[in-house]
This record gives C-alpha cells, sequence and structure tokens, in this order.
C-alpha cells in the first residue's frame, strides 16, 4: 500500500480535489493502525479503494485488507455520489465475497441428468468459440443472444462490441424492467434518452412522483444526500412531497404523502399543470422561446398545444375524481410548485410506480413537462443533464459480410420494431422464443432473468428450448440453473471493473479493482470473452486487439484526466462543478436538450407536443393506436396525457392493486437475497425478517377477516402464491404490496425457501408501444390460507 | 478528559439500516437462524426500528398516518442501570463516559439486560458461528484491558455484549498518533455507524468540549433524549423530527 500521496500527485489534483484527496490518505493512515499495547490485530494491513456493485449508485468503498482478507468496507469520502457514507447492502458486502455458496469453478450440465460436472476454462472457452464460429458458418450470428442486467460502466458497451463482431443485434439490457418508462419521458420531451439528474440540494421545492428516493432507485444514496442537504445542511429548509399509494419510508420521511389512487399519476401531475397555466405561474420565457407546442400551431392543419389540451381535458375537479386527490390539494400543490422555486418533479428510477407500468411513457412525460412549465430545465436546483467522462473510442470494427447481414435482422427482443418505441425488451426474449424465435446461444451476464421478469415461469420454459445457454454468474440462481454452462465471475471485490458518476451532472469515473486475489477459479467475464474472440481468430479477433479487459479500461479510460496508477489509488477521478448551459447556446443545443433525437429536429426545442412521439403515432389510425394501448386520439396521442390502466383482473374479484417494492435492504441483485445479514434486517417495517409478506391497509383487512401474521392467498389470474399479512396503517385499502427479492428457488442457503416471490403472479403482457414490462397492472385477491 | 456522545437527527435518517450492520461488520456480532431472529434474539446492538416500539397495527386511521423511525445504539447512560446492577463490574463507566463490558468478567446472569430501558443488551444464547468462509470477514482488532478481553473479537457463549462506541477504534487512533509522535485529536475517532450514515446524521465527537459538534448540537432546541425520564441519564442525543 501506498501510504501517502506523492507530493508531485498531490500538486496534480489541484484545488478542489485535493482536500479530499489527503482525507482519504489520513483515513487510509488510520486504517492501517498497527497493533501495540492494549490492541491486537492483523500482521499486515492495507486500504484499497475501489466501488460498490450491490445496487446502481457504484458508490466508492474504502476496503480494510487485513492478513490478505477483506474484513470492512467503509464509503470513500472522496467518491462524490456517497461522500464516505456506505448503505446496508455495502457494508454487507463481505458475506458477498465470503459466501459459502458461492460457485468455485466453471461448470458444465447434462441436460439429460441434470448434473453438473467442473470444466476448465481453455474447454469452456473453445466450447464457446465453436459455437459462435458454428453460427457464423451457418450465417445465422444473430441467433446469438446477450441478456444482462445493470451493466455499468465500459462493460456494456464492451459486451455490445463483441456482440457486434460476431454479427449480431440481440444485446439485451434488463431497463424494460425498471428505467426505460422514466427515460423515455424525458427523450420524449427533452430529447435525452436518459435520467435526469436532479439539484436537489440547490432545490425549494422537490415533488416526487413515485419515485422511491430514499430506499430505492437508480442512485439511491446520491438522493439521499441531496435530500438530507435540503432539509437539514443549509439556512432554509425544502419541501419534500412524495405521490406513492403506499407510505413508503421515503414518503414517511416527507412533508406531505399523496396516497394516489396507483396509475393516475399522469392526471395528477396535468392536473397540476392546469393550475399553473390557469394562474399564469408558467415561466413565460421558457415555455414560449424553448418548448415545442404550448400554444396550437399549424402543421398540416390545425394542431392542439399543450396548453388548451390541458385546459380543456384536466380541470382539479375532473382530475379529483380520477387520482382522489382533492381538487383543493391540487390546486395547493400546482401552486406551491410554482411559487417556491427553484422546484424539481422527480421520475423514479428502479423501485417506483411508474415503471413499466402501461401508460408509464406518457405518465413520464406528464411529470417531467411539469419541470419544463416552471423553466427548471438546465437550471440550479431544477434538472441537470446527466454529463459523461469522454472515454477514447474504440478502434474501428473491422467488417465482414457476415456479420454485417446478421447486424441487419430485427432485434428478437422486437425493440424498434414490434414494440416501435422500446429499446430493449428484456422480458419479450423469452416470448420471442416460445413463439419460435431462432435462438442457438444465449449469455446471461448480471441478470437473473427467470427470478426478476414478471411471470418468470415462462422465462424457465424458454431456456430450456435454447441448445447453449451460458451464464456468468458468481452464484447458482434460478436462471444459471437452467444454463449448459456456468462460467462464475469473480465478485466486485475480486475483479478490474468500471462505473460512470451518475446523479449529479458532473462526469467522473470510478473503478472496481481486485483488492485481493480471486478466492476461487474464476474468470472476469470481459476476459473471457477477449479469449473467445482470440479462439474465434479472424475478423472477431482483430475487433479486440487487448489482452485483458484491465488493459481495455486503460485504453478507455485514457483520456479522463488522471492516470491509471491515481485512478488504482484514489478508485475516482471526477471533474466537480456543474455548469448549467444558457438557454438557447450551442451546448444547450448539443448536449442539453433534444440532442439525441432520431427522428425529429434537435433544434434545441423541449416538446411540450411530441414530435417524436408523433413519427411514430402520427399518422396511426383509431384502430391501430388502440392496438398499442393508446385510446387518446390525434393530437392527445402526442401530448403528455392520462391513459386509464388496462389492469389484469377486474375490480370485482380482484379488489387488491399488487405492488412489489424494493427494499433498501435486500435491493434489486438476486445474488444480495443469500446474504445472511441482509435477510435479517430486511422486513424492519414490518417486524419481519427472514421472510416475504403481504402489506394490507388495516381496514381492508379487517372487512376480510384478516388479522396480523395470518396466512394468506394471493391470487391473480397468473397464479397464487402464500404468505403472512402484516397491516399497515400507510396504505390505500385498494393496494397492497410485497417485498422484493425474496422466494427465491435458489441462489444459495440463505435465500432458498424465503417466502415467496410476487412477480410470479405479475402480468407477463409487454406495453406495446414501448415494450416495458407491467409491473403496475396486475390485480388480486387476497383469501385466508 | 473526553466526554465520549453521540448525536442523532432524527430527520436526517433514513432508517437505512447501514448503521446496524456497518456495526455487525466493526464488531463481529453473529447472523442468529432465522428462528431466533423471528423470536427477537437477532443481536444488533445498534437497531433501527418503526416507532412505537410496540407492535401496534393501527397508528393512526388512513390517510392522517405518519410513520416514525427510531435507530438506537447503546444510550452510555451517566447513571446507567445495568453498571450498578451488575454484580461482578463486568459493565463499567470509564473514564471518557463510555458504558464498557468486560466479557472476561462477566457471569452471564443477564440482570443487565432486564435493567436496561433501552433493550441494547444482547446475550449470547449460543456460541457465535459464521458458516464455512464467512468467518473470514471478521474483524481481526482484540481489545483487552488488563488481560481481559473487550472484544470486538468474538465473544464466547454465554455472556452479554453490547455497544461500546467502537472503543477500540479509540484505542487504535490514540496508538497511532502516539506512533507518529504527536498529539490525538477528537476528530480521528469515531464509531463505525457514524462513519457509515448514508443520511450524515450520526454526530460524534466531546460533549465537554464547548467547541465540538456534539456539544454544539446538545444545545438545539431539538435535542432531546430517549426516554428521558427512565432516571438513567442517558447520554446519546437525538435531534427530533419536525
Amino acid at each position: 500500500m501506498t501510504e501517502k500521496i506523492s507530493r508531485r500527485d498531490f500538486l496534480k489534483l489541484g484545488g478542489a480535489t485535493a482536500g479530499a484527496a489527503a482525507g482519504l490518505a489520513a483515513l487510509k493512515n488510520f486504517y492501517a493502525a498497527q497493533a501495540s499495547g492494549g490492541i491486537k490485530t492483523a500482521a499486515e494491513e492495507k486500504v484499497v479503494a475501489s466501488t460498490c456493485h450491490l445496487c446502481s449508485a457504484g458508490c466508492g468503498i474504502l476496503v480494510r485488507v487485513a492478513d490478505e482478507k477483506v474484513v470492512k468496507l467503509e464509503g470513500n469520502p472522496m467518491h462524490p455520489v456517497n461522500q464516505g457514507a456506505l448503505c446496508p447492502k455495502g457494508q454487507a458486502a463481505p458475506e458477498l465475497l465470503y459466501n459459502p455458496d458461492r460457485l468455485t469453478s466453471p461448470m458444465k450440465r447434462n441436460r439429460a441428468s441434470g448434473q453438473w460436472t467442473p470444466l476448465k476454462w481453455t474447454e469452456a472457452i473453445q466450447l464457446t468459440a465453436d459455437k459462435l464460429s458454428a453460427l457464423r458458418e451457418a450465417g445465422h450470428p444473430e441467433e446469438a443472444v446477450l441478456m444482462h442486467g445493470d451493466t455499468r460502466g465500459q462493460m456494456r458497451s464492451f459486451l455490445t462490441r463483441f456482440m457486434q463482431a460476431v454479427g449480431s443485434p440481440n444485446v439485451v439490457s434488463h431497463e424494460s424492467l425498471n428505467i426505460a418508462a422514466a427515460k423515455l419521458g424525458v427523450y420524449l420531451t427533452q430529447g435525452m434518452y436518459g435520467l435526469p439528474a436532479y439539484d436537489l440540494e440547490n432545490a425549494n421545492y422537490v415533488i416526487a412522483f413515485g419515485a422511491n428516493l430514499l430506499e430505492a432507485g437508480t442512485n439511491p444514496q446520491r438522493t439521499i444526500s441531496g435530500y438530507t442537504f435540503l432539509r437539514r445542511g443549509r439556512a432554509t429548509r425544502g419541501k419534500v412531497v412524495v405521490i406513492d399509494p403506499r407510505q413508503s419510508i421515503t414518503a414517511s420521511k416527507a412533508d406531505e404523502w399523496i396516497p394516489i389512487k396507483p396509475g393516475t399519476d399522469a392526471a395528477l401531475a396535468l392536473g397540476m399543470a392546469n393550475v399553473i397555466i390557469k394562474s399564469g405561474l408558467v415561466d413565460a420565457d421558457f415555455v414560449k422561446n424553448y418548448c415545442f407546442g404550448f400554444d396550437n400551431f399549424v402543421s398540416n392543419g390545425e394542431r392542439k398545444g399543450f396548453r388548451d389540451f390541458v385546459l380543456e381535458n384536466y380541470d382539479p375537479i375532473r382530475v379529483e375524481q380520477i387520482t382522489g386527490v382533492p381538487s383543493t390539494t391540487i390546486a395547493r400543490l400546482a401552486g406551491e410548485f410554482a411559487g417556491n422555486g427553484p422546484a424539481v418533479a422527480m421520475l423514479p428510477g428502479k423501485g417506483g410506480l411508474l415503471n413499466g407500468g402501461f401508460s408509464g411513457v406518457y405518465t413520464a412525460m406528464a411529470v417531467h413537462v411539469l419541470n419544463a412549465l416552471v423553466g427548471s430545465i438546465e437550471k440550479e436546483g431544477g434538472v441537470m443533464t446527466q454529463r459523461y467522462m469522454p472515454c477514447v473510442e474504440y478502434p474501428n470494427m473491422p467488417s465482414d459480410s457476415v456479420s454485417a447481414k446478421g447486424l441487419q435482422t430485427e432485434r428478437i427482443d422486437g425493440a424498434g420494431s414490434k414494440f416501435p418505441l422500446g429499446r430493449n425488451s428484456y422480458q419479450s426474449v423469452a416470448d420471442a422464443i416460445l413463439e419460435g424465435a431462432p435462438v442457438e446461444a444465449l449469455f446471461l451476464y448480471d441478470t437473473n432473468p427467470v427470478f426478476e421478469t414478471p411471470g418468470g415461469n415462462r422465462v424457465a420454459e424458454a431456456f430450456a428450448k435454447v441448445p447453449f445457454v451460458v451464464s456468468f454468474s458468481s452464484f447458482m440462481d434460478e436462471s444459471a440453473e437452467l444454463a449448459d454452462l456456468i462460467l462464475p465471475e469473480p465478485t466486485f471485490l475480486e475483479r478490474w471493473g468500471d462505473d460512470h458518476v451518475e446523479g449529479l451532472g458532473y462526469p467522473g469515473i470510478s473503478l472496481y479493482q481486485p483488492v485481493i486475489e480471486p478466492l476461487y477459479d474464476t474468470l472476469n467475464t470481459g476476459d473471457f470473452f477477449i479469449k473467445v474472440a482470440e479462439a474465434m481468430g479472424g475478423m472477431v479477433a482483430k475487433a479486440f486487439p487487448w489482452k485483458s479487459y484491465e488493459e481495455v479500461l486503460q485504453f478507455r479510460l485514457k483520456d479522463i484526466g488522471a492516470d491509471w496508477e491515481l485512478l488504482k489509488e484514489l478508485g475516482v477521478w471526477f471533474n466537480p462543478g456543474y455548469r448549467f448551459a444558457k438557454r438557447g447556446s450551442p451546448q444547450w443545443i448539443g448536449s442539453v436538450v433534444g440532442a439525441e433525437r432520431l427522428n425529429s429536429p434537435r433544434d434545441g426545442y423541449f416538446d411540450l407536443y411530441s414530435r417524436e412521439l408523433n413519427c411514430f403515432v402520427g399518422k396511426m389510425k383509431k384502430d391501430e393506436l388502440a392496438n398499442l394501448g393508446i385510446t387518446m386520439m390525434g393530437d392527445g396521442a402526442n401530448l403528455p396525457h392520462y391513459e386509464a390502466t388496462a389492469f389484469a383482473g377486474d375490480e370485482a374479484e380482484y379488489p387488491f392493486m399488487l405492488n412489489v417494492v424494493t427494499l433498501m435492504s435486500l435491493g434489486p441483485r438476486s445474488d444480495a437475497a443469500n446474504m445472511p445479514t441482509l435477510q435479517e434486517i430486511s422486513g424492519m417495517t414490518v417486524r419481519e425478517t427472514w421472510d416475504s409478506w403481504l402489506e394490507m391497509n388495516p381496514e381492508a383487512a379487517r372487512e376480510l377477516g384478516l388479522a396480523e401474521n395470518d396466512r394468506v392467498n394471493v391470487e391473480s389470474q397468473f397464479g397464487r402464491v402464500r404468505t403472512t399479512v402484516k397491516l399497515v396503517a400507510g396504505l390505500r385499502p385498494d393496494v397492497v404490496n410485497m417485498p422484493f427479492n425474496q422466494g427465491h428457488t435458489a441462489v444459495g442457503r440463505y435465500a432458498k425457501g424465503r417466502g415467496v416471490n410476487g412477480l410470479e403472479i405479475m402480468n407477463p403482457a409487454s406495453e406495446p408501444l414501448t415494450g416495458l414490462a407491467s409491473f403496475t397492472n396486475t390485480r388480486v385477491k387476497v383469501t385466508r390460507n | 478528559m473526553a466526554n465520549w456522545c453521540m448525536v442523532i437527527d432524527l430527520e436526517k435518517c433514513v432508517a437505512c439500516q447501514g448503521c446496524s450492520v456497518a456495526c455487525r461488520m466493526e464488531n463481529n456480532t453473529p447472523v442468529v437462524s432465522p428462528d431466533e431472529a423471528k423470536n427477537g434474539r437477532a443481536i444488533r446492538w445498534n437497531d433501527v426500528f418503526p416507532l412505537p416500539v410496540h407492535i401496534a397495527p393501527e397508528q393512526g386511521e388512513y390517510p392522517n398516518v405518519k410513520t416514525h423511525y427510531a435507530t438506537r445504539p447503546c444510550m452510555h447512560c451517566e447513571n446507567a442501570p445495568c453498571v450498578k446492577t451488575c454484580p461482578v463490574q463486568a459493565t463499567y463507566i470509564d473514564e471518557e463516559g463510555i458504558v464498557r463490558q468486560n466479557y472476561d468478567r462477566c457471569i452471564g446472569c443477564r440482570f443487565c439486560t432486564v435493567a436496561c430501558p433501552y433493550g441494547v443488551r444482547y446475550f449470547n444464547w449460543y456460541a457465535p458461528q459464521w458458516e464455512g468462509s464467512l468467518e473470514n470477514h471478521l474483524n481481526p482488532d482484540e481489545l483487552s484491558v488488563n488481560g481481559s478481553l473487550e472484544g470486538p473479537a468474538v465473544r464466547p457463549v454465554g455472556v452479554v455484549e453490547k455497544c461500546t462506541y467502537c472503543v477500540h477504534r479509540l484505542v487504535k487512533a490514540r496508538e497511532r498518533a502516539a506512533a507518529e509522535g504527536r498529539e490525538f485529536r477528537a476528530d480521528e475517532y469515531v464509531p463505525a455507524c457514524v462513519q457509515t450514515c448514508t443520511g450524515k446524521a450520526r454526530y460524534f465527537g466531546d460533549l465537554d468540549d464547548p467547541d465540538s459538534t456534539v456539544s454544539q448540537l446538545s444545545k438545539s432546541l431539538r435535542a432531546t433524549h430517549l426516554l428521558e425520564d427512565s432516571g438513567a441519564h442517558p447520554k446519546t442525543l437525538y435531534l427530533a423530527e419536525g
């Protein structure tokens, strides 16, 4: 370990980061304290800076390694996302590393007998290379499919490059299960495909639509930091309002909780817009000069603009009937939002209620448009545009006719074809396979689709039809069980990798490094694919001139401003300070509003009337729109509007909406469910542990004769699960909740058989317009078991 | 001598339970079996829970409901009932105001667990175990006073254990300062829960130093103690929500 940062390095850091770096060095010294007197401790200690991988926040960590064992993680005080803090998942990470259920070597399954036998890495590499080469020789490289989870940093582009070199367009992200609704909402309005960053530190008023910002989401640690600063870190305290059918921890910590009828957030947002417009509280400069479609306009005839549309359709009295929120409350929220700027309306990342619901995209648009109405786009205390570190471009891809032809084929998940607006439709891969789409090889990286997809049984059926399934999981999870090869990747504490620093607007890179030697016979999946490329030879090998994934990182991160040694020392490098682009400036047009539109003009106008959406649905007739689940005709189809949720199950028979919530403790990843400490703390809010539960409103439970801890059946059209009732007063009577990440049938001894998985009985349908999975349109009934 | 004290701002606390887990990893508290955990025998020196403490499914009527959460380390009472009741002086208040536990002296009578108004004292009903390779992550630090164990090295079955404000970190920080030939500063020492707090809701320092953050915060109108009327003179401070 380097004890101190050298003077030269110190000077290189420059003003802003130097203090933090010195703090880091001091902290490292603190940990390196050697034994004497009353304390006995390890003979050798070091502290290594790295990055946590247990959710999508990517917090910086300082890992205490004593006698070559990882004994403690702390937050890296220099990392801008967590600033020294670390959540329970990160704290429990040694239980992942030293988990007794980890896979220790590559394995091969005999499908007939179901037996697993160990395999050498060289054999695994050759088998994979042979399979892919055979597909290429047959002229169908597109029959290789890669599904991946929260794969961040360079790994995502690396995997995409590998599949492109082979000749397959089928790299499918799991974003259709979570953040894609919010991303699309921003894309169709602001013209940027990505989650915005919110300047919570400077906001005066925050209204979170289903955004469970203190527990789950894309970057919970970042939003926790912003929230606590807004509340108690500065002289004037900001107000926080949470719109959610359930009183989550976030909602109970907020100033105000609005228990909205599920699936009606769009109506509420537009009701607020109605009041803001009527009261003349809009940011006139912004809507007149930097927005498209506020007023009526002429283009192939009279077109209705946002203002008239909202004034005609979303009077608070009508919105009250839709949402169950009193019109006086709607008017008050609108006034507070527009009158106490800077104000921001937050979209949920993972774990929020808009995610992948039918009409989730229109809802996301409606929420994001509120920011535009009050001029909070690209403004202090408002919405920022996430910027990224410039990474060195990969060398040009050598092309050949096989891969060129393969890349021309339609994506297997229907993104861009069956689902015109979708970019990934993760769960649809299984549907396509079951409908007979040819898939010869399937790679599962950093993901467990059988468990995390609504109606996961069909995913298992689909995988059985694929002759060559490869999982890179470190654990024998539900999906890995069905694979032919398991090629375990080391945990994040034993491998190279990186992550973009997100959520603060400004760019940064956070590094994963092996803090100890890998414990088992595992291989970084990046290294594996480099070796497969080498074994395949020819054009594929040429596309991968690197010897290891570490080299890929060094190549890609050459220009970030820190050299490799410094990045390893600090674990993170970022360019602090977000500079807001001036409205209408070249930077605004080039990187803030409209820059990522594929079909409509990149002219720097924020679309209140979505021209991008018009390219897809503008010419459609009523029945075509209806097939896409859109009931609003004409201009309404291009404007943010409220679509009534098409529930699976009618209200009389199935009176409750089922909501599966992501917890701070267990988080989004299957392997976390096999960490015993996280299991122990998982049900804190309802005094449950090591189990799943069903949250019910006490009054609703009493009507069914149910009491706390009664065993019940929860039944939808798609199946039935059994669990225990927990009475939660802060919950709408027509909604029930179950925790996500319980009910595993595999992974390991701590995860297996703990309660049930609510997703099993969820609607397996995909939203026709976008290919999003449905998480918010399943009705259930609850009966005593 | 310092008078160490923790201040917890309940408004900044987001009930994430990072403190509970940080404490476990730092102090080697074992994971008990799921059945034991369901019976309330999980050992978390610092615990997080919804209020009120007694199970009250109806905490108000929908929609006029507000759930509150609390996080609770040891209160390090100045008039600690656990210390008074211990027949063998296994638990004691040290010169710097930390209620400590000597595991070699403890006879496991559990008087202290009953006497404590806060339920922060945990009895080791079973020999702590870590399955297979899990024991690799145990904190190797071992604090002993006059040859007797005071953690965080694993405690045996049959003793009562508790939050020590991570006192071994204090000893280590002092030794480090001495080895470097300089004065020890109060800000070189924080317990693991304070260091990890996601909401930056926890503060730690010398309550007797008028310039320290904790002593400034102790004068806040929001400052309060848990069960202030218990007679134990709890020291750990809370800043109330609102």
